[in-house]
């Protein structure tokens, strides 16, 4: 049986889909019967998704946007 | 991730821009402007230094795309400047302390099992995972990533751009580009589970 540290090594992969089937598949076995390693996989597949809910969307503040519209007008439209 | 569309309009702009039609710049800035600002400010978290980098990044844009060949996708070229002109930004201020990013795995017993209890909160309520206190604790544990770590989890897992187009950017590997990104996801689940868990001790007591 492959064991909890090849299955976290292997998370990435596994998110990726890029694994071969029989690997997957062994992991997926490993799953049923590892309640800390679905604990793992769950929280290891939030860090992600909170990390990127949390950070995005960035968007340029009004008093940017004035900044950046002056600079290309003063030092790109009339070099 | 760009489209075939917006592909084939990046390279119509290309040859617009080389041509020296202002329009072309234009357009180019207001597609791109928002991606090289987010980007800076997710490197830097600092308003001032995301400006600067978005204007340099215009600048060289403007003046140095007659030397872009096309043998990457523009959009490439383009992060690959931000990301130039952000390290270059960086370099300037006092070196944070980074971790080891050792401390991301679980303990495993010699056999390779863990032996632990890992607690789950992924399905924590929206109140606590969206809370000003989590976002802060995010922040902080991206700032502490190394470098190499840090670009490859805000292109890929921040910005959403794809494994392959992480490593064209960077000039990486899709082996590397992942183990990059597994290090640096393993690290932050790690500190997010430690906040998580003392939140819980925190509460309980209350
Ligand atoms: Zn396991």
């Amino acid at each position: 049986m492959i064991c909890c540290k090849e299955c976290i090594d292997l998370l990435c992969d596994y998110f990726e889909g890029t694994l071969n089937p029989d690997t997957a598949a062994s992991l997926e076995d490993h799953f049923k019967d590892c309640p800390p390693c679905v604990s793992f996989l769950e929280t290891y597949r939030q860090t992600s998704d909170l990390c990127r809910k949390t950070l995005t969307p960035v968007e340029i503040p009004e008093p940017v946007q004035i900044k950046l519209r002056e600079f290309v007008k003063n030092y790109i439209q009339s070099p | 991730m760009p489209t075939q569309e917006e592909k084939e309009q990046d390279e119509i702009l290309v040859r617009d821009m080389k041509a020296g039609h202002m329009e072309a710049f234009d357009k180019i800035f207001e597609l791109y402007q928002r991606r090289i600002y987010a980007l800076s400010f997710n490197m830097t978290r600092n308003q001032m230094d995301a400006q600067d980098v978005t204007q340099e990044v215009l600048l060289t844009i403007y003046r140095k795309i007659d030397t872009f060949q096309g043998k990457s996708a523009f959009s490439s070229w383009v992060y690959r400047i931000t990301l130039n002109a952000t390290y270059m930004k960086l370099r300037t201020k006092k070196k944070e302390q980074y971790v080891s990013l050792d401390e991301g795995l679980p303990n495993f017993n010699h056999a390779g099992f863990q032996n632990e209890k890992i607690s789950d909160w992924s399905k924590s309520t929206d109140s606590l995972l969206f809370s000003n206190e989590t976002k802060g604790v995010i922040e902080k544990a991206v700032e502490l990533l190394p470098e190499k770590e840090k670009v490859v989890f805000i292109l890929r897992d921040i910005e959403g751009l794809s494994t392959e187009k992480v490593g064209d950017i960077l000039d990486l590997t899709i082996p590397a580009v992942k183990s990059r990104l597994h290090r640096a996801r393993l690290f932050l689940r790690k500190r997010l589970s430690n906040y998580f868990d003392e939140y819980k001790t925190r509460s309980s007591k209350k």
